[in-house]
């Protein structure tokens, strides 16, 4: 799987038009971008070269980034921590928020606060992540001046409070891309429990409302949820690229835009093979959380 | 630490709707209440921060130091000159200059006593490595290289002289020496003068008046005072570059308080910056002109009066309005305003936006209207496609000029590309009919390199004129020594080149600058150049 979508990136990034940043600038003479290009050994075919990358990949080696000649397995390095953190913290945030406003809904289905969560969420769906970071970032970093405006710590402090500090707003606009997809997800599969066979003996039996949502539905409804989650991981790794351009914040979302602009093949390469390792990484988690919550599932 | 409320205040809301209406391009009260700008004696002290949009390349040389590297590449090293407040080339490592009586060879005297941040002493040898080993080395392909092709060869003299040896003569290179051609460490850099990651993403050895003292990838690079500068003791203690890729937040940065100084790109903003209190407003010359280029090997664009009747159907003017907000004026020719000492102020309304009189000229070459209004000749549409780069206020300005010709009856089409791709094929390829774009150039009337017979079909010359005239102008502007000389020279020069309208000239922008009302002492220079006298800097106590 790895290896397919390491192929697939490197063909494609090479056969885009343009070329490494550093070529393609206006101000470069003719002489220069021939030089340039010998030395980054792009005058050679693009399959040698794939080979060539494979047979050290596999070997633990990524090559080096053309904008900097830095290793890329460093680059990555450097920058994947910093995007865990972000995303980790929005999925948490979806999760957490997401199945109580979920379950409300569902067991409020029809009346008014079930509209009013759907209707915000339609919104938290339609909102460009773009737009909700600069309108976060505007009230609670320049008008009431609580949360700082970007970037992972401050200039001069470097305490847990500060980055927390700094993580809240990337993290709330980073959520709100799945949040949405969430609740949705837990509302229609909590509905649909709720009409169950099991649900109605449960009440009969006189248990109490409490009991028989957290036990009996909650358990059954977040099934589906789970592997909805898995699916949603590859879109919040897509949104980081947008939130972390908006609030200064050094992850692989930023490095992969500059790498693809500026036609830095290795490094391109070398982010698509990180981020297929997590989601493939991802849906086995979701596999295995399965058999956790469904007794009916087992890895055999 | 804050928890998030879970409702807006109102006057939260209030701001929210605000922004939704100004498409959130900033707004808001800013937290920094600066006091009012207060003049007076310098005093020492105190943090300047500026934004960047990508990780900078510490290294003048390195082919991937794009724009974002200018400002701590033109901080931490010099030149043997630098751009004097007048642009004039004034003394940096290099104390005088002499040229030889055949205009070939220039001496350079070097400045006594200068220390490499690591202590090392800086001699004649880092400057002859630099030139030598990097710049003329053309397998390397140095950035800014080609500024040097009249170089042969740098030579030691004694410790502190070099001599420059010329193949042909060539005025401008004191003012060359003052761009971007910092000089580079020999005892750090000879093993790997362009890949040295230390250097290049670390902690470079440098000689300005500010070090390096941590480079945080993706975050920040910050700088201190360096205390073996030879020269006067900056005020600033230190100076942090903080790296912020959305301008729309960097802006928002700026309302709140956290940076110093910044270039306001997104000119559309500008109304809602002024009215903030504690920033200062500031607009500066540049040495840049945007035109448009028409590929003279189409042989519809060889005529000049068809050249000379799409400037007249342009309305630059309204174009600096409209895209500019005003900060820019019509250009006539490669010489800018901000070059005080040669621009020829005269050609200003030699191209009145006149579509009647464009109309003409193009009757008189031939292009008379079909049917439909659309300009005809030998039974063929005067249609082509403008190729259009993703990048700053071209998009808009190229749906302008689109209309504009249209309402003479020349079709335009436009391609619009992504950047990178637009280079490979507009300026690599040059496999275009016409485009916009803009050149921004060392502090010197020499153009050569864009106009130059010499350079069409792969060199900077875009549009691929040549014209003997004009390349006969180009070298005596190279060959005269002394300024009055050099003045008349490119008087001509751009007499001659609004006539024959080699690219057509569209307009000289201005920077809009956003300062801290607490930050004194910047000179009146776009800010990379500014970046140049960051020792002169200083912040008022509030």
């Amino acid at each position: 799987m790895v290896v397919f979508a390491s192929a697939l990136t490197f063909f494609f990034v090479n056969l885009a038009p343009g070329g490494p940043a550093s070529v393609m600038r206006f101000d470069v003479s003719a002489e220069q971008r021939e030089a340039l290009i010998h030395r980054m050994g792009l005058d050679r075919p693009v399959p040698e070269r794939y080979v060539e990358w494979l047979a050290a990949a596999v070997r633990g080696d990524l090559g080096s980034s053309l904008l900097t000649d830095e290793p890329v397995a460093q680059r990555i390095g450097e920058r994947l921590p910093n995007t865990l953190a972000l995303a980790g913290s929005a999925l948490l945030l979806s999760v957490g928020a997401g199945i109580p406003i979920g379950v409300v809904q569902a067991l409020r289905r029809g009346r008014a606060v079930d509209h009013v969560l759907s209707l915000l969420s339609a919104v938290g769906l339609a909102v460009p992540v773009f737009w909700l970071g600069i309108v976060l970032i505007l009230v609670f970093a320049v008008s009431l001046h609580v949360l700082p405006s970007a970037g992972v710590t401050g200039v001069a402090s470097d305490s847990l409070g500060d980055r927390l500090a700094h993580l809240v707003l990337p993290a709330v606009a980073l959520a709100t891309t799945i949040l949405p997809t969430i609740v949705r997800f837990v509302r229609s599969s909590t509905i649909e429990v709720l009409d169950e066979d099991y649900i109605r003996t449960a009440t009969s039996k006189g248990l109490s409302p409490r009991t028989v949502i957290t036990r009996h539905a909650l358990r059954n409804a977040l099934i589906p949820v789970v592997s909805a989650i898995g699916a949603l991981v590859p879109r919040l790794l897509g949104g980081t690229v947008v939130t972390e351009a908006v609030f200064g914040w050094p992850g692989m979302g930023r490095l992969a835009l500059e790498a693809a602009q500026g036609r830095d093949y290795p490094l391109v390469t070398g982010l698509t093979v990180v981020v297929a390792a997590i989601a493939v990484a991802a849906s086995l988690a979701v596999d295995l959380a399965y058999t956790r919550i469904d007794p009916r599932i087992r890895l055999t | 630490m804050q928890l998030l409320p879970m409702s807006f205040r109102p006057s939260a809301l209030i701001l929210v709707a605000a922004l939704a209406v100004s498409a959130c391009t900033g707004a808001g009260q800013p937290a920094a209440s600066g006091a009012p700008s207060a003049q007076g004696q310098p005093v020492a002290g105190g943090t300047v921060t500026i934004p960047i949009g990508a990780d900078p390349t510490l290294n003048p040389w390195s082919p991937n130091a794009f724009v974002e590297s200018l400002f701590i590449n033109r901080v931490i090293f010099e030149g043997l000159t630098k751009p004097g407040k007048d642009l004039a080339p004034a003394p940096d490592l290099a104390t005088s200059w002499t040229i030889a009586p055949d205009g070939l060879s220039w001496t350079f005297k070097l400045r006594d006593g200068v220390k490499w941040t690591d202590g090392k002493p800086f001699s004649a040898d880092d400057v002859a490595f630099t030139f030598n080993d990097i710049v003329l080395k053309k397998e390397l392909g140095a950035q800014n290289a080609a500024s040097y092709a009249a170089v042969k060869s740098v030579t030691v003299v004694d410790p502190t002289t070099v001599r420059f040896d010329l193949s042909r003569k060539f005025a401008a290179l004191a003012s060359f020496l003052a761009y971007n051609s910092g000089i580079v460490p020999k005892h750090v850099l000879s093993a790997d003068p362009l890949k040295t990651t230390s250097f290049n993403k670390g902690t470079p050895v440098s000689t300005g008046p500010f070090k390096v003292e941590k480079y945080t990838s993706g975050q920040s690079v910050s700088l201190v005072r360096n205390d073996s500068y030879f020269g006067p003791k900056p005020y600033l203690d230190k100076v942090v570059f903080t790296v912020v890729p959305d301008p729309n937040t960097q802006i928002a940065q700026a309302l709140s308080g956290d940076l110093t100084i910044m270039i306001l790109d997104n000119k559309a903003a500008v109304d809602r910056v002024k009215n903030a209190s504690g920033l200062t407003v500031v607009s500066r010359p540049l040495v840049q002109y945007y035109w448009l280029a028409l590929n003279q090997t189409d042989s519809r664009f060889t005529d000049v009066r068809v050249r000379q009747a799409f400037v007249h159907a342009i309305d630059r003017k309204a174009i600096i309005k409209s895209v500019e907000l005003g900060y820019g004026q019509v250009a006539n020719s490669p010489i800018t305003p901000a070059l005080k000492a040669y621009f020829d102020p005269s050609l200003s309304e030699k191209y009145p936006y006149d579509p009647p009189k464009a109309k003409e000229l193009l009757a008189s070459a031939g292009w008379t209207p079909g049917a439909n209004g659309v300009l005809q000749k030998d039974g063929k549409s005067f249609q082509f496609t403008m190729d259009v780069g993703q990048r700053g206020v071209l998009e808009p300005v190229n749906a302008l000029i689109q209309q504009d010709l249209k309402n003479v009856g020349v079709i335009a089409d436009l391609n619009t590309m992504e950047w990178n791709a637009y280079i490979q094929k507009d300026v690599v390829r040059r496999d275009y009919t016409a485009t916009v774009n803009w050149w921004t150039y060392p502090s010197d009337p020499d153009v050569f390199p864009y106009y130059h017979s010499s350079a069409a079909g792969k060199g900077f010359n875009i549009p691929g004129y040549q014209d003997p005239k004009l390349d006969d102008l180009l070298v005596q502007g190279q060959s005269a020594s002394d300024l009055e000389q050099r003045k008349a020279v490119y008087k001509q020069l751009q007499a001659y080149t609004s006539e024959t309208l080699p690219y057509l000239f569209l307009w000289y922008p201005q920077e809009i600058d956003v300062l801290s009302s607490s930050l004194q002492g910047v000179p009146e220079l776009g800010l990379r150049d500014a970046v140049q006298y960051i020792g002169e800097w200083w912040l008022a106590k509030k």
